[in-house]
This record gives structure tokens, C-alpha cells and sequence, in this order.
């Protein structure tokens, strides 16, 4: 497969900071890539070195095959941007955004075709300002569109957003992937990244601290099933306790790690105790949420403070 | 640099400008008002319109020949005070400068070929008091060499040294386009990009082929357009409302576009160095507060101190205002030329200045 994206040892340092610190990426026509990582963690910065947004200060980036510096010019006419916290002129419409941004390059799809692809038909006329969060991000992602670029970057397009509003903007970034698009998208969800995409890069203090499909690095670093057996008494706690299976003890809840096939088995004897006691049981498996909580010991929410 | 490009932003400006409302409110309602606020009161000055309260105790034909001639010369406007009243208590009550009192017996006295008095009391603090002596004194003047039969021996002959009289307004109108243009263009400018660098707008149009010069450019003839619009509104509403009489010659059009273009590059350069959305507002305010007051836009120049009148020489828009006068007003085409020529080297100054330093977003 072609390659789209190329990123070796790139480096962005503010003063002493060092915002990216030496990321690899390679990334191929046609799939969804995510960049996943709490706030600060340099996502925007790598993704705006690659958009010509900002200069790198070391390293190898090429972009559709021109080189991030000398090809700036061919580059930006062949992406689209969905910058981080989008605006559009307030007092043009929706359509009138469109018109304008499609305005400025030489190659685009019609206004019509976008606001049908974003599903804004019926706010094509109303002003940009009167939207709402989530429609905003639409018309968005329509203007990143204009170009009919190959690569388009996506930078925190759910963030702020509610839910509803948020499976909306998802509708839309799948429907770019069935274009054929290559679509890099940043996020601190892990939810976005494992449902939209095909390749995962999680992200930590300025380095990619893990790679691959979700799936890949579910399994890589996850820690596996959980079974959480609800509402379990002291007998519970200690049968499992004293059979030596892992496990950790919260609210009520105790949760069993399912180390090897024999696990569940395992613990379902146990649960059959005679002091034993629970109301519920149930398995989960592991989410890149379990993958950053144990690449970094910190909780998303907890890294990005 | 991309025609095309300038052309997307200008349709774009066409489109959004006047769906603001506050936009519609500075371009025309600002400068409206200020005509007809500052005209009235201004233009009721010098105008023979000192009120003069009498009181008349009499009540035969020689006080009422007296106060018709009064009323002839136009500059006293009489009003009269009920013969019951407490004059004293009357006087205090309305702060009066200048009340006339015609006693009961003035007819009767002059008939009996007595001297008559009228009695004139003044407050000589009072500018208007003058005005008020000089009508009464010169009535009763010219009463008296009638009676005594006299002749004129000596006639005085007024004449104006100026060509055409100029009202306030025609002082006025001119420095309120200058006024218009400077705050529209400076306002409009500094915080359009205040507020594109906030809300991210700069940093998506950075994604696009367009270059921040040609945005700038736009700007600029945005704003163009827009001071020339300023200029027919109230010149429309000048001629209309008060016949004034005002041209537009070359001079006027070239120091529209210096001025405008000028105006437009110190609104870039205020919002460039100014990062806060809020402090360059309060920037914008302090540049162009001064210029407001200082050059000669509500009060002649002449009429400041020494030390004013040397700041006002260095604020652009004293000469915007007096280039626009003269071309437009006082037929100077010479003074038009030489204000023309200061506003475009400031403005060909700044212009280079915000291309310079105008970028999409700071690294």
C-alpha cells in the first residue's frame, strides 16, 4: 500500500520543552490513523508540523511524498484541515463558508455534494454562529473536504462535544474512510480512537509510548478479561484471596483478573461457596483506556492535569 | 499573489459586513447622530438668538413701537415677563444674565416730552450681555436722533472679508468623515483580527493556499469601499438635510483612499502587537480617543492651547480632516494637496509596516 505519511525522529522543542520528542510514523492510503493521548501530550503539535502549521526542529517528515519543507506549496493544496477548536465566519451561512474555503483552491467538490456528505441540508442557510457545537464540527470536516484532498487531519474533532453530537461527527469521519480517505484524527477519547480507527498511536510527554491496530495493542499491553463480580461478601474476597488469583477489591465490587482460559472456571467454583455471596457477575475486556492506566500509571483524566 | 484569492475574502466580506449590527451602527448611525447632535447645538451660537426677557409695566403705544424696533434688529429674541410678577424674585429663580424693564410711565413721559427710561439690568459676567446692551443702546439711539430731528451724518457700511460664510456645519461634516473613516477602519481592522486569531480562524485560513498578504489586501479594499460609502452617507445627509454645499474633486477621492488605507494598516498594526483580544480594543481606544478630540474634528485648532495645537500636529487625522475641508469645503485646493500628501507617507509608512509583520499565527 502506498504510504502517505512518513515521520522519522521529527523533534519540536519550545525553549527547553521538548513538545515532541523524536516520533516515528508511517502512515497508508485509505486508513483512519488515530493519535491518541491526553492534553499536552504534543498530538496537536505533530499533526500541525504536518499540516505546515508550525516548523519542525529536527527529523524527517514527508507528507504525500513531498517533503514537509520544501514542498509546503503541493502539500496544502492536497490536505484538509479540521484545525483543533474550529471556527468559521459567523455571519456567513453554512453554504457561503463552504463557497468560501472551496473559493481559494483550484481543484474542489461542489458546495452542494458537501453539505450532503456532512448531512447539513437543512442548515445550509443558516448563519455559522447560530449552530451548535457539533454542527460547527461538521461544516468543518465539509471545508476540510473542499479540496477533495487524499489526506485529511481531523485535530480533537469531538472534544467538547456531547455525546449525541459526538457519534454524529463519527458518522461523518466513517463516511470519509468509505471515500477512500486518509484521515489522521487526534483524540483524548479512548472510546473515538478504538471504535474509528485502523491504526492506533498512543501518545505521552512529547513520544508515542505504543503502536499498532486497537486490537494489537489491546492485547499487547491490555491486562485482559476482568470479571467483576458485584455486590461480593467477605467470603467472596477471601475465597478468591486465598485461591491466589489477582484481584482488587472497590465499592462492593471485586474484580478478577482472567489470567489463562482456566480463570473463569476457576472463579465460578469459587463463587459456589457456601458463605459465598454476590447479586451479579460479569466480563469485561480491556480498553486502551486499561493500556494508558498501565504504559503510565496515571488515568487519562489524571495526565492531563 | 492570487486575484482569486482577494476576490473569495472580498465576496466574503460583502456577504457578513452589514449582518452585524454593530457595523451598520458605526458606518451610519454614529456619524448621523453626531451631525445632529453637535449641529444643533453649535449652530445655534452667534446667531441672533439672545433671549431677552421684558417685563412691560406699560400699557401705551410708545412701548410697543420701542419693542417692535427691538425685535427689528434681529438680535434679541424677546419673551415676556407677566407685569404682576416680583421681578427680583423672578430673576433669581431663572438665573437671568439680561432683563429689560419698561416702566408704567414710559409712554405717558414720552409723550409729555419727559425723559423716559427704560431700565436695563445686566449681569456683566455675561457674554451675551454685550449683545444686549448694543441692540437696546442702539434703538434708543436712533429713537432719539428721530425725536431731536436730526440727520445722519455718518452711515457705516458692512461688508464681509470672507468670500462665502461658512457655518459650523461646514467645519463640522468634513472632520466627521475623517472621524467615520478613522474609527470604522481602525475598530473594524484590529478587531477582526483580534478575533480571528482567538477563534482559530487564522489558523484554518493558514491551511489554505491563500497568503496573508492577500488578506490583507482585501481588508484594505474592504474598507475602501467602506469609507467611500461614509463618505456619500453623509454627504447625502449634509446636502439634504442641511443644503450644505460640498464637492468631491480628485483631492477628495485620493484622501479617502490614503486616509482609509492608513487607518486600515494602524488597525493591523495595533491588533499585531497587541495579542489580547481585550488589551487591543483598549489599545485601538487609546490611539484613536485622542485623534477624536485633538484634530480638530468638533473645535477649530486655533481655538486650543499652544501645546494641544503641537500634539494635534502630529496626529494623522488632523490632517485627514483639514485636507478633506479644503477640498471639499473651502475650495483650497493648495491646502488639499499639501494634507493629501502628509496622510499618504503616513499612510504608505504603515501599510508597509503591517505587511511586514502581518503573518497567519505566531510560531
Amino acid at each position: 500500500m502506498e504510504t502517505v505519511i512518513e515521520v522519522k525522529g521529527l523533534i519540536k522543542r519550545y525553549g527547553d520543552l521538548n513538545a515532541v520528542n523524536g516520533i516515528d510514523l508511517d502512515v497508508k492510503a485509505g486508513e483512519v490513523y488515530s493519535i491518541l493521548g491526553p492534553n499536552g501530550a504534543g498530538k496537536t503539535t505533530s499533526v500541525e508540523i504536518m499540516e505546515c502549521l508550525r516548523m519542525k526542529t529536527a527529523g524527517e517528515v514527508r507528507i504525500l511524498g513531498f517533503d514537509i519543507e520544501k514542498g509546503q506549496k503541493e502539500i496544502r493544496k492536497r490536505i484538509g484541515v479540521l484545525p483543533q477548536s474550529f471556527n468559521a465566519f459567523d455571519y456567513l451561512t453554512v453554504k457561503e463558508n463552504i463557497e468560501y474555503f472551496g473559493g481559494l483552491f483550484d481543484r474542489r467538490i461542489a458546495t452542494d455534494e458537501l453539505i450532503e456528505a456532512v448531512q447539513l441540508q437543512d442548515k445550509r442557510d443558516a448563519w455559522f454562529t447560530n449552530l451548535s457545537g457539533g454542527l460547527k464540527q461538521r461544516v468543518g470536516v465539509a471545508i476540510a473536504m473542499v479540496n477533495d484532498p487524499d489526506l485529511i487531519f481531523l485535530d480533537e474533532p469531538t472534544t467538547g462535544l456531547d455525546p449525541k453530537a459526538r457519534r454524529e461527527v463519527w458518522e461523518v469521519i466513517r463516511k470519509l474512510k468509505s471515500r477512500n480517505k486518509t484521515v489522521i484524527l487526534t483524540t483524548h477519547y479512548m472510546e473515538e480512537a478504538e471504535v474509528l480507527s485502523d491504526h492506533v498511536a498512543i501518545m505521552n510527554e512529547g513520544r508515542f509510548i505504543a503502536m499498532g491496530t486497537p486490537r494489537e495493542i489491546i492485547d499487547q499491553y491490555g491486562s485482559g478479561n476482568t470479571c467483576v463480580v458485584k455486590g461480593a461478601n467477605a467470603a467472596a474476597v477471601e475465597a478468591v484471596r486465598s485461591a491466589g488469583m489477582i484481584h482488587e477489591a472497590k465499592n462492593g465490587d471485586l474484580l478478577v483478573r482472567m489470567e489463562d482460559k482456566g480463570s473463569l472456571i476457576k472463579l465460578v467454583g469459587l463463587l459456589s461457596g457456601a458463605e459465598v455471596n454476590y447479586d451479579e457477575v460479569l466480563i469485561k475486556g480491556s480498553t486502551l483506556e486499561d493500556v494508558f492506566l498501565k504504559l503510565t500509571g496515571k488515568k487519562l483524566a489524571e495526565a492531563e492535569q | 499573489m492570487k486575484p482569486k484569492h482577494v476576490m473569495v475574502d472580498l465576496k466574503g466580506q460583502a456577504r457578513s459586513f452589514f449582518r452585524i449590527k454593530s457595523n451598520l451602527f458605526w458606518v451610519f448611525a454614529f456619524p448621523l447622530l453626531l451631525i445632529v447632535i453637535f449641529g444643533a447645538i453649535f449652530s445655534n451660537m452667534g446667531v441672533g438668538t439672545v433671549t431677552l426677557k421684558v417685563q412691560n409695566l406699560d400699557e401705551g403705544a410708545g412701548s410697543q413701537e420701542l419693542l417692535v424696533s427691538l425685535n427689528q434688529t434681529g438680535m434679541v429674541k424677546l419673551e415676556f415677563i407677566d407685569p404682576s410678577t416680583d421681578l427680583d424674585q423672578y430673576v433669581k429663580d431663572n438665573s437671568l444674565a439680561h432683563v429689560m424693564v419698561i416702566p408704567a410711565n414710559y409712554s405717558a413721559n414720552l409723550a409729555a416730552n419727559v425723559t423716559a427710561t427704560v431700565e436695563l439690568r445686566l449681569d456683566e459676567t455675561v457674554s451675551t450681555s454685550g449683545t444686549v446692551f448694543n441692540a437696546v443702546n442702539g434703538v434708543v439711539n436712533a429713537k432719539n436722533l428721530r425725536m431731536a430731528g436730526g440727520e445722519v451724518h455718518i452711515a457705516i457700511e458692512v461688508g464681509s472679508i470672507v468670500q462665502k460664510r461658512f457655518t459650523f456645519l461646514d467645519f463640522f461634516v468634513p472632520g466627521i468623515i475623517g472621524l467615520t473613516i478613522m474609527t470604522t477602519c481602525v475598530f473594524n481592522v484590529q478587531g477582526t483580527i483580534s478575533r480571528f486569531r482567538a477563534n482559530g480562524i487564522f489558523r484554518k485560513l493558514a491551511t489554505t493556499p491563500m497568503t496573508p498578504f492577500e488578506w490583507l489586501l482585501s481588508r484594505i479594499l474592504w474598507h475602501l469601499f467602506i469609507s467611500f460609502l461614509t463618505l456619500a452617507v453623509i454627504m447625502g445627509f449634509g446636502i439634504l438635510l442641511y443644503g450644505m454645499n460640498m464637492t468631491i474633486n480628485l483631492a477628495v477621492i485620493l484622501m479617502i483612499v490614503a486616509g482609509s488605507a492608513m487607518f486600515s494598516a494602524l488597525g493591523m498594526i495595533v491588533a499585531r502587537f497587541v495579542k489580547n483580544e481585550e488589551t487591543a480594543s483598549m489599545a485601538a481606544n487609546a490611539i484613536t480617543f485622542p485623534m477624536m478630540f485633538l484634530s480638530g474634528t468638533f473645535f477649530q485648532l486655533e481655538l486650543m492651547p499652544t501645546y494641544l495645537q503641537q500634539v494635534a500636529a502630529v496626529l494623522p487625522l488632523t490632517y485627514m480632516s483639514q485636507g478633506l475641508r479644503d477640498a471639499m469645503v473651502y475650495d483650497n485646493q493648495a491646502g488639499a494637496y499639501f494634507n493629501l500628501a502628509v496622510v499618504a507617507v503616513i499612510g504608505v509608512v504603515f501599510v508597509i509596516v503591517a505587511v511586514l509583520i502581518t503573518k497567519w499565527e505566531e510560531e
